[in-house]
């Protein structure tokens, strides 16, 4: 599905992502963790491409994906989100979920293609804004919205476009406890609809809950990977997260 | 036929020419993000482009070399064409740039513009300009009723440049464009190309802006350098801003707006000497207007609003919504 291999990217002197490699399997739940600055972010724009690799290459689906324009990724079926989800504040709801739209896209290049939104598809939005609790919503800006509301805005974005492999940046963050459960089944669900998914996020137990395989990177490397069970039993995944002292002064 | 009314024709004549050149900022700056402070470069090319292609051959008095006499038509269409070409070339340039550096650098080059239009006097006649031209129809009525004749025909050009601008607007290619402007990395995840899109938005605004300077040359008769400086983009930015950026009604009711307020002052009675101090003051009420529009009401009078979409609520929608809720 995804292959990433040997992926080098420095700003000046700093190696954000020092000799990356790491693999998606298909229909797989992946997840990426690490303390902040660890380079997951600036990892996730390498693969989406938002930034250039200095050195090394990505692989999609059996496609050199490595120096093409992010848009052109995008259009390959890999949808990533931001941390924040802002979406696009001075347009309602529909239209935040229209532009996703598969309708959208393929008329989009031309200034003459017909107006009209297809029942269809304005069904389909309707549908998925509905499951998300969204529906009321429709015609609001999305600068209107609450901020757990601009949360759901983003999944429901995500399931319009209905991508081969979705990147979240912290699908947790911000995120009410008491739903977190009810987004990893949404993952799940998704996920055995056929959609692959590489997650980052700082919340360990929702990560190790969800994802079937986890990476986890410090200074810009990957220093475990494995089921999370043997990630979190990781001897420098423990030193990273409660520290080498913190740890030597507990036994 | 009274003056006023003849009065009234013109100014409406030259509104609806504004509206023109509104809707074609609104396009690119309104819904596009794009801050375009070059919008005249296009206007003059493509009166410019009309004028070169149907006048005639130069008199003893003037120097241009061409002047091909062609119909009114291929007149109209070498302007759009030659409008386009440029706005695709300058856009290919400067879109590279974004917001400031975009802006900087297309005030530059419409600078550059009108000082070819004032060099090239080969091409141009210089500083003089080419005047007598004969707008269309002109022996078809009464020259007394011209004005109502001309009129009509720009009514008619701005209401097919304003449906031709609404349908992209509301189309997937103008919700792109607003997409762009309102988060483009998020745009760019959606499979959007922001610059190659944008450019589409700056050459389509262009193409208009052309269409809109052969309506001018109709209007004056003449075309001169100094009728396109940059005193052109600014008036339109006001009126967009005026009506509402972002907003196609605005756009249009932006245009006449401003033709009205820049010419208010006409009805002022003044002694012959106090006229041109009166006359001065114009600008100075246009930015009154301005401040008291930005201060009062920011997005204009008409507001750029919500898009609503129809369409039937699907099964269940209430339950899951009060279930979230």
């Amino acid at each position: 599905m995804l292959d990433v291999s040997s992926c080098k990217l420095s700003f000046g002197g700093v190696k954000a992502v020092d000799d990356v490699s790491l693999r998606v399997e298909p229909g797989s739940i992946t997840g990426l963790i690490g303390t902040n600055g660890a380079g997951k972010t600036t990892l996730f724009n390498v693969i989406s491409g938002f930034l250039k690799a200095d050195a090394g290459s990505i692989r999609f689906m059996d496609r050199d994906i490595t120096a093409r324009d992010p848009s052109e990724i995008a259009k390959l079926g890999i949808l990533r989100t931001f941390q924040t989800p802002v979406g696009f504040p001075r347009m309602t709801v529909m239209e935040n979920m229209l532009v996703f739209s598969r309708h959208d896209r393929d008329r989009r290049s031309s200034p003459f293609s017909p107006a009209r939104v297809p029942a269809e598809t304005l069904e389909a939005a309707s549908a998925i804004l509905a499951d998300f609790g969204l529906y009321q919503k429709r015609d609001v800006w999305a600068e209107d919205l609450s901020a757990p509301d601009l949360k759901m805005l983003e999944f429901a974005r995500a399931m319009m476009a209905g991508p081969v492999l979705l990147m979240l940046d912290e699908p947790a963050a911000g995120v009410n406890p008491a739903l977190i459960e009810s987004l990893a089944s949404r993952i799940r669900a998704l996920r055995d609809q056929g959609v692959s998914f590489l997650l980052v996020d700082h919340n360990l137990k929702f990560v190790c809950n969800v994802c079937d395989r986890i990476f986890a990177m410090a200074d810009g490397r990957i220093i475990a990977e494995g089921t999370p069970d043997e990630v979190i039993a990781d001897q420098k995944v423990l030193e990273l997260y409660i520290g080498k002292s913190a740890k030597t002064d507990l036994q | 036929m009274s003056g006023l009314l003849l009065f009234l024709v013109s100014m409406v004549s030259l509104g609806a020419i504004y509206a023109m050149l509104c809707v074609a900022l609104n396009l690119e700056s309104g819904v596009g993000g794009l801050w375009d402070l070059g919008i005249v470069s296009f206007f003059g090319i493509g009166a410019y482009a009309y004028v070169i292609v149907t006048a005639p051959p130069a008199a003893s008095y003037q120097a241009y070399i061409f002047g091909f006499e062609a119909p009114v038509w291929a007149g109209m269409a070498a302007a759009m064409i030659a409008a386009a070409l440029f706005a695709l070339l300058i856009g290919a340039l400067t879109l590279r740039l974004k917001r400031e550096y975009f802006l900087i650098t297309t005030l530059a080059f419409a600078e550059v513009i009108r000082q070819i239009f004032v060099n090239e006097a080969w091409l141009t006649n210089g500083v003089a300009g080419i005047y007598g031209l004969r707008p269309p129809l002109r022996e078809a009525v009464d020259p007394s009723a011209y004005g109502f004749l001309l009129l009509a025909l720009l009514v008619a050009g701005l209401a097919i440049v304003f449906l031709v601008t609404r349908h992209m607007v509301i189309s997937p290619f103008g919700r792109s464009l607003k997409a762009v402007r309102e988060n483009e990395a998020l745009a760019i995840t959606a499979g959007i190309a922001p610059r190659r899109h944008n450019l589409k938005a700056y050459v389509v605004a262009g193409t208009i802006s052309g269409l809109a300077g052969v309506f001018y040359v109709w209007y004056n008769t003449i075309v001169t350098p100094g009728q396109y400086s940059s005193d052109v983009t600014f008036f339109v930015w006001t009126a967009v801003i005026i009506g509402g950026l972002g907003s196609l009604r605005g756009a249009l009711v932006g245009g006449f707006i401003f033709v009205l307020l820049h010419d208010i002052l006409r009805f002022v009675p003044v002694s012959g000497e106090a006229a041109a101090t009166v006359a001065s003051l114009r600008t100075a009420v246009i930015g009154l207007a301005l401040i008291l529009i930005l201060r009062w009401r920011p997005n204009g009078l008409f507001p750029e609003r919500a898009t609503v979409f129809g369409g039937a609520a699907p099964a269940g929608a209430k339950a899951m919504v009060s279930h979230n809720a």
